[in-house]
């Protein structure tokens, strides 16, 4: 609703050009958006994941379950459910209406990435280190697993003249990277080999493959609408395509044909990209730098780059953009704090007088006929009571564009009191005035062992030194 | 100090208020439940028979057994006009193309009658608000409590004892869970509804009397505004200031949230209106009228397109702040209001969602509520009953029910009834008659 009356100056930028604030809960490793884009999800290090309010930079849930860093976020589209991925080789999907786990998923390797499907929470599909990727049904209680292939579809000829090394290779191919499509019919998943598989849901099949890059693919990201796609490889080149739209059902695979449109580079430094992502309509593409403490925002239009986002003393490791306003997030690897660019909107003074007008030069004023005529005050009263009589309407809502209203029915995260007084995770705490001294590493971690999981909790209790009293917290049996 | 509290428009807060004529009442525990709460703490309903045509000797049986035990469905089983509902029917309203069958007329009078009148505040009443969810009223005083009603039986629920001065200003959470309260102790605090205890933190900042709080729509954020002539932007969660806004130059008279939270406007006695950027923290607009008189009380309409302000000049004016630099496009009269900052309400009355209109609610300092129509400014109806002041009115989110409080320490629950019908006079004098009458003081409504 504030958008009738802001400077329509601010309001045509689209660029973040500045850093506007900070996030800090423990150290952040992992960031994601929530589709309306009031919150923020963080992962840690410390296997926490965090729920950030955007609007009040704080702390809006705690959600303990990794007890490991956190590897990838992904919301679901009602921004109900959250699914975490973390190094202790596992996925979490947590409902935020009240925190609880609704499913643990255990894997046996290494995730490099777990994506939501876009029309249910309970199917999600996850690249794994050293592993075909895997397409997970949550429904039942005990998550059924789809392997899925990375091996690149080949045409009949290229089948025929194969040589056994290259379908050894093929085999040998594990995908780094899945994300789906809006639709949720298609998985596009990007192998270490370079190679860019569409892969169908239902079918698992891989019915299009394409080789971007002869090195390994990083990082895919794709837009709202589901028709660009921004891919970051390990040839420090990031490159954005246009997809065709997959749910066309005249579209055919065989005929596909897939072509880059642009290669970021930095031809200079050779700089090489931790991270990607787009801007909500896919103009801009955002990359942060490997050992270095810019973000670079690229255009899309000429394939120019724009702006470099900076002001931060260390390097940035995922960034990324709000949903709808020109906004960026960014984690700081060093400090593991939350950097957050946007536009600077300056004060309008003539907000605050309402008598004075802004211009840009001189203006001679011309005053009215009656301007300084004496009138009866009633009359003057009378006049005025008189010209209210156009209609109002004080009920009819207009829908308004770009906002993140609420629709009824739509989920709303309950508001937590004292979430932050209730468990403060910093690593110093106040014993007196003026005196602190550093926690001891098992404390405030209690929750890592009343897990569901009582085989692994006994090993580490026993065999890690996080608890230090031996005679604490020693379940029999 | 005392000079500017006599000149600025204080909702009560003077210790002897000439309302002693009451008998002395011992001071119950707090929290006491409804079921063995003290008499005093005993509604004394009106029996609102005037919108039952048939009345008979059952009827009256009715009431008296009614008395005794309450069944809470009866009146809300009665609500007869269709209801208004702030989110879900609200937008799609008047997209519906006209059908053949002609619009019913607009209504040019409004018959709310009341209903019950619920008691127990020792000093004056300065807000009375429904929960979003309409189950509760909650009412604060300035002898520094707060009373949870049950909206439909009139029980009291929980009496919210902490603060140590008088009760400016009470704000539900938008999940109806939780009543933010400001008060003369300079403090703001947030209560469990439930449970009907304090939340352990309160939020202090504030150099100065709290006299107005609103809760964002998400429940995430609170906006206070304070004689220190500051409006604070509060992080519910973590009961820190997120920011503070240099809004005024004298007393902050009221403060709210747009619909969807990102704007917030505030009004000061320094007679200016101004709107806010909830991200940051900017000005946006700033209304003034030509006489500058104090604006005590403002609010966004329903739709957040308009503004609603109460001045010290008896009069309450729409402004539409959005086109130009913000024009007064209503201005309605016909109450008095010189002194108390009053609240007030949007209403709705009419038919469905397309020939659904609005009213504006406000009390008035001779002791009467007045309903005006938006469009029109024509007074819909008058509602007479309080002795005293009335600093109070709102409305219930989904039912054409009115709950006000004001300077007599009464809260009185309205409802809309049939057209009166003349027929009823004889029996609305003698039906008091089976009551008490120190539960049940004279029929102040009686057409007589």
């Amino acid at each position: 609703m504030n958008l009738s009356l802001i400077d329509p100056f601010v309001l045509a930028q689209d660029c973040p050009e500045a850093i506007t604030g900070r996030l800090r809960s423990g150290h952040s490793t992992s960031i994601r958006f929530s589709h309306r884009g009031d919150l923020l999800a963080s992962g840690r290090h410390d296997g926490i994941v965090v729920v950030f309010d955007i609007e009040t930079n704080g702390v809006a849930r705690k959600l303990r379950g990794h007890t490991r860093q956190i590897q990838s976020l992904s919301w679901s589209t009602n921004d109900r459910y959250l699914l975490s991925s973390g190094q202790d080789w596992k996925c979490v999907l947590w409902d935020l209406n009240d925190g609880s786990r609704v499913r643990t998923v255990r894997f046996e390797a290494a995730i490099f990435i777990a994506e939501l499907h876009p029309k249910t929470h309970m199917l999600f599909v996850a690249a794994l280190f050293e592993d075909q990727p895997v397409l997970v049904d949550m429904a039942q209680e005990i998550p059924v697993r789809h392997s899925l292939s990375s091996a690149p579809r080949r045409s009949q000829i290229e089948r025929e003249n194969a040589t056994e090394k290259q379908a050894a290779q093929d085999a040998k191919q594990t995908t780094t990277v899945t994300l789906f499509t809006p639709s949720g019919e298609h998985i596009i998943a990007g192998t270490n080999k370079g190679w860019l598989n569409i892969i169908n849901t239902t079918s698992h099949k891989v019915q299009y493959s394409f080789r971007v890059t002869n090195n390994i693919i990083v990082f895919v990201r794709q837009t709202q609408s589901g028709r660009d796609l921004v891919i970051n490889s390990s040839d420090r080149i990031v490159r954005t395509l246009h997809l065709p739209d997959f749910t066309d059902p005249k579209l055919d695979f065989d005929t596909l044909q897939l072509e880059v449109e642009h290669k970021f580079q930095d031809l200079v430094q050779k700089l090489s990209w931790n991270h990607v992502s787009f801007s909500p309509t896919g103009e801009y593409v955002t990359a942060s730098t490997w050992m270095n403490h810019h973000i670079y925002v690229w255009e899309r239009g000429q394939g120019s780059l724009v702006k470099i986002l900076e002001g931060t003393k260390e390097e940035l490791s995922v960034v990324e953009w709000h949903p709808f306003r020109p906004f960026v997030a960014a984690v700081g690897v060093d400090s593991g704090r939350v950097w957050l660019w946007s536009i600077l909107q300056p004060q309008r003074w003539s907000a605050l007088a309402p008598d004075f007008v802004e211009v840009e030069e001189n203006v001679e004023y011309i005053e009215r006929e009656d301007e300084f005529d004496i009138q009866p005050i009633e009359e003057i009263h009378k006049r005025r009571l008189d010209q209210e009589d156009e209609e109002v309407d004080v009920l009819t809502i207009e829908p308004v564009k770009m906002t993140s209203e609420f629709e009824t029915g739509d989920f709303k995260m309950p508001v937590l009191l004292d979430i932050e007084a209730s468990d403060s995770e910093d690593e110093v705490v106040a014993i007196g005035a003026g005196q602190f001294r550093r926690k001891s590493p098992g404390t405030g971690r209690e929750w890592m062992n009343d897990d569901e999981m009582s085989g692994e909790e006994t090993r580490r209790t026993n065999g890690t030194s996080t608890v230090q009293n031996g005679t604490k917290r020693r379940r029999a049996g | 100090m005392n000079d500017d509290r006599n000149a600025s428009p204080k909702r009560r807060r003077e210790d002897e208020d000439g309302y002693n004529d009451f008998p002395p009442r011992k001071c119950s525990a707090s929290r006491s439940p409804p079921a063995n709460a003290s008499p005093q703490y005993r509604i004394a309903e009106r029996p609102a028979r005037r919108y039952s045509r048939e009345d008979s000797d059952d009827e009256r049986r009715y009431y008296r057994d009614r008395r005794t035990s309450r069944s809470p469905s009866r009146s809300r089983s009665r609500s007869r006009t269709p209801s208004r509902s702030r989110s879900g029917s609200i937008s799609h309203r008047r997209a519906r193309s006209r059908d053949a069958t002609p619009p019913p007329p607009k209504p040019t009078a409004l018959h709310y009658k009341p209903t019950m009148i619920l008691r127990g505040h020792k000093k004056a009443i300065a807000s009375v608000k429904f929960s979003p969810d309409g189950r509760w009223i909650a009412s604060c005083s300035a002898d520094c409590t707060i009373k949870l009603w049950d909206a439909s039986t009139g029980t009291l629920e929980h009496t919210l004892e902490g603060h140590l001065a008088g009760i400016s200003t009470i704000a539900w959470s938008p999940d109806s869970k939780i009543l933010a309260s400001g008060s003369d102790d300079k403090s703001i605090r947030l209560w469990h509804v439930a449970t009907g205890m304090a939340h352990p933190t309160s939020f202090i900042g504030h150099h100065n009397y709290v006299y107005s709080v609103a809760f964002s729509p998400k429940g995430n954020m609170l906006v206070s505004g304070s004689y220190d002539e500051a409006l604070y932007l509060w992080d519910v969660r973590a009961a820190r200031v997120m920011r503070s806004l240099p809004a005024h130059s004298d007393p902050v008279g009221g403060v709210d949230f747009v619909r969807d939270g990102t704007l917030i406007v505030s009004c000061a006695n320094d007679g200016l209106i101004r709107v806010w950027d909830t991200a940051t923290g900017q000005c946006l607009r700033t209304l003034v009228h030509e006489d500058n008189a104090p604006v005590t009380s403002v609010r966004f309409s329903p739709n957040g397109k308009y503004v609603l302000a109460w001045t010290l000049d008896s009069c309450i004016r729409l402004w539409n702040y959005i086109d130009g630099k913000g024009k007064c496009v209503k201005t309605y009269q016909g109450h008095a209001n010189k002194q108390y900052s009053l609240q007030g309400a949007f209403g709705t009355y009419g038919g469905p969602a397309p020939y659904e209109y609005a009213f504006i609610a406000s009390g008035s300092e001779e002791g009467d509520i007045v309903l005006w129509d938006v469009s029109s400014k024509n007074v819909l109806q008058r509602l007479e009953g309080h002795n005293d002041a009335v600093l109070s009115v709102d409305t219930h989110p989904t039912e054409p029910l009115i709950a006000s409080g004001g300077l007599d320490r009464t809260v009185r629950i309205w409802k809309v009834g049939e057209p009166p019908v003349l027929a009823d006079e004889t029996t609305a004098t003698t039906e008091t008659d089976g009551f008490d009458p120190e539960t049940l003081p004279p029929n102040p409504f009686a057409e007589s």
